[in-house]
């Protein structure tokens, strides 16, 4: 009879032997941003998927086990950081029982180090303002410099982790930032008119791009962060914008239309749907259409010659 | 229910500890020889409810039921430590868990410690998670109104398979029935260890619906010499629409438990029922809910005998619920129950009640699993 050592021992090497060999890095991200830029740096060394779509709400993706077994083998997690993902990272990251890719392990990235983190509250938390994120505003892959920042931090863990690579993640790092400064010179120069256009989005998550683009932001369809629209509100907002000449309410898939267009038609403006996330519209699949997306249909409402619903 | 409460746990308690940690702890000795940087989390939720039940002899008004004090923290590189203290209304405490989790190793999640038994779907919830003010009659008969809670050690494995399914064993504590535990594992014989085992398995049946399908069972000896058991078999189907994650969705819910005994080589089946449930959410603040449920051969405050004295019987109750959540740190909510029972003898009392129920959450509270 074979000792109960043995039998352990082969049934482990089985096990060993009947997982699958992959080459690349297997990359999951929180965020459909995330994944296309650690795509695009990783390219044929990696395959990066996002837990989320890019319309869906990425402050409430459902936890779903499938999300847990989606990166049960994953050999990094990127994570938005700055707490968007809080609601159900915390359950997803455990549950997948990878240890390669918890907080704390050479796996795991919060994409937000080195970015310039905008709107991080002074003094005193409360949640009298709603449900705000206390280390500042998560959204900043509305600003594509952002994106080279997360570009140039995926591309230093993937040399860590897969160093035999770190020249081809260096050079598509390199020319990620390349593509993405001629982009911006382009988009930059379709905003140009606009410096100082007032806006209002549904939520508080437009403040990198407004600030790249000198737009003013004007209000917001929910009164405070996470706290749905009143009717009272939507009529004061209405007032002002009018008062002060602002037409153009912008909203994301996974917020309401009603609400949005309810505003816009109020203020005499246009309501117009945007992805701030890739994929969260047809033709956004990656970071650059995304931005391509957004920059068009920004522009199109404030010039009054495209956009939304009246 | 769900939390997404300003939640550091995984994230920023670990964040806390790689790398940003070295830098904030060495700024805050400078002005103090005590650190607080590693402190945990800390949440706390207190629920109050009214009750108007006009055959229960119970005044009428706003009582305090519980306030539950969570602090989450990583211990070091390999725990995580949570834990749960329940002040309840009566005065008494309930360190209902204090457990450490590892994630070290793969596959495998260990838990260690006062745990909340992986036994079935309701019995794993919060009093504040339940979707509905009442537990089903069923939980206080079979597993615990609050499901088993008992010292031990579980580990899940994530097994291989394409998609979620996961088994859990666990060993525990012996422990005596009481009214936290309506099974009996008081046997103080050596081969007492009460062992459970749960298996679950969940399909994503298209973008936004899934299917959840579990069986648990637990056992252990009692005090008679006997041994004592539950089995459940529970299925869930719940829509979170991608688009509307916040404001839409609906939870399709059944659960069978029964509790039984075998002694003398024959299992002879004590109390056992079900419900289904069904919640819909019809904005980002309203939920509405209904459910039917059965319990038999049942202990419920309502059905008593002459002499005030809780006696078993077939009990059948029908409840609908509308909650408001203004956000995700409050709710009230208000609920309609409607039972009927029948103990045999001729005593066959109805029970109409009204309820509501008020939650407040401060400070971290951990999200709700899926």
């Amino acid at each position: 009879m074979k000792s109960p050592i043995r039998c352990i021992s082969l049934l482990m090497l089985g096990l060993l032997a009947a997982a699958p060999a992959y080459a690349d890095l297997k990359v999951a991200t929180s965020l459909t941003d995330l994944a296309s830029v650690a795509q695009l740096v990783g390219g044929k060394h990696v395959s990066a998927q996002s837990l989320s779509r890019g319309f869906e709400d990425p402050h409430f993706v459902p936890a779903k086990p499938s999300l847990m077994k989606a990166i049960q083998h994953a050999d990094v997690f990127v994570s938005v950081g700055l707490e968007l993902d809080a609601g159900w990272l915390p359950l997803v990251l455990p549950g997948s029982r990878n240890p390669r890719i918890q907080p704390g392990a050479k796996g795991f990235v919060d994409a937000s180090e080195g970015v310039a983190v905008l709107e991080k509250p002074v003094g005193t938390v409360s949640r009298a303002e709603g449900d705000i994120h206390p280390f500042g505003n998560p959204h900043y892959y509305a600003d594509p410099k952002n994106l080279e920042v997360v570009a140039d931090h995926l591309a230093e863990v993937f040399s860590r982790l897969d160093p035999a690579n770190a020249a081809d993640y260096a050079a598509n790092a390199k020319a990620f930032d390349g593509k993405m400064e001629t982009s911006l010179a382009k988009w930059e120069q379709q905003m140009a008119p606009f410096k100082g256009a007032p806006v209002v989005t549904y939520h508080k998550n437009f403040v990198y791009f407004a600030d790249r683009f000198g737009l003013k932001l004007f209000g917001n369809v929910e009164p405070k962060p996470g706290i749905p629209p009143t009717p009272r509100h939507i009529a004061e907002l209405a007032e002002a914008m009018k008062k002060a000449g602002a037409k153009v309410v912008l909203y994301q898939p996974y917020y309401s239309a009603d609400a949005s267009r309810q505003l816009a038609s109020k203020a005499d403006g246009v309501a117009v749907c945007i992805a701030t996330e890739a994929g969260g519209l047809p033709g956004t699949d990656d970071v650059f259409s995304k931005f391509d997306s957004l920059v068009s249909l920004v522009a199109g409402a404030l010039s009054g010659k495209s956009g939304g619903a009246r | 229910m769900r939390h997404r409460t300003g939640a550091t746990l995984a994230l920023a308690v670990s964040l806390a500890w790689s790398g940003a940690a070295s830098t904030s702890v060495a700024q805050a000795q400078t002005s103090s020889m005590f650190s607080n940087q590693a402190n945990p989390a800390i949440g706390m939720n207190a629920l109050f409810s009214g009750q108007a039940a006009h055959n229960l002899k119970q005044p009428y008004g706003l009582h305090f039921d519980e306030a539950e004090i969570s602090l989450i923290a990583v211990v070091d590189p390999y725990w995580t430590f949570v834990s749960n203290i329940v002040f309840v209304g009566d005065g008494s405490v309930d360190p209902e868990e204090v457990w450490v989790r590892s994630t070290n190793i793969p596959g495998i999640q260990l838990k260690l410690g006062k745990i909340r038994g992986t036994f079935g779907k309701h019995g794993l919830l919060h009093t504040h998670a339940f979707p509905f003010i009442q537990a089903p009659i069923v939980m206080a008969n079979t597993i615990g109104n609050e499901g088993f809670k008992d010292a031990g050690v579980e580990a899940a494995w994530l097994t291989p398979l394409p998609w979620f399914s996961e088994l859990t064993g666990g060993v525990y504590q012996g422990i005596a029935a009481d009214g936290d535990h309506p099974l009996d594992f008081g046997s103080t014989k050596h081969d007492n260890v009460p062992y459970l085992g749960h298996f679950k398995n969940q399909f994503d049946l298209n973008d936004a619906t899934t299917l959840e399908l579990g069986q648990s069972f637990l056992q252990g000896r009692g005090i008679d010499g006997n041994r004592h058991a539950a089995f459940g078999a529970d299925v869930t189907i719940r829509n979170v629409p991608a688009k509307n994650s916040n404001r839409r969705g609906w939870i399709l819910q059944g659960e069978y438990i029964q509790k039984g005994a075998s002694g003398g080589g024959t299992f002879t089946r004590e109390q056992d029922g079900g419900y289904a449930s069904f919640q819909y959410r019809l904005s980002q603040v309203w939920w509405v809910g209904a459910r039917g449920e059965q319990a038999r051969r049942s202990f419920t405050d309502f059905l008593v005998d002459g002499a005030g004295d809780e006696i078993p019987g077939k009990i059948n109750r029908a409840s609908a619920n509308i909650a408001w959540m203004p956000s995700e740190f409050s709710f009230v909510r208000l609920e309609y129950s409607h039972a009927q029972a029948d103990a045999g003898g001729g005593i066959k009392p109805n029970d109409d009640r009204i309820m509501i129920q008020m939650s407040y959450t401060i400070g971290y509270h951990p999200a709700h699993a899926y």
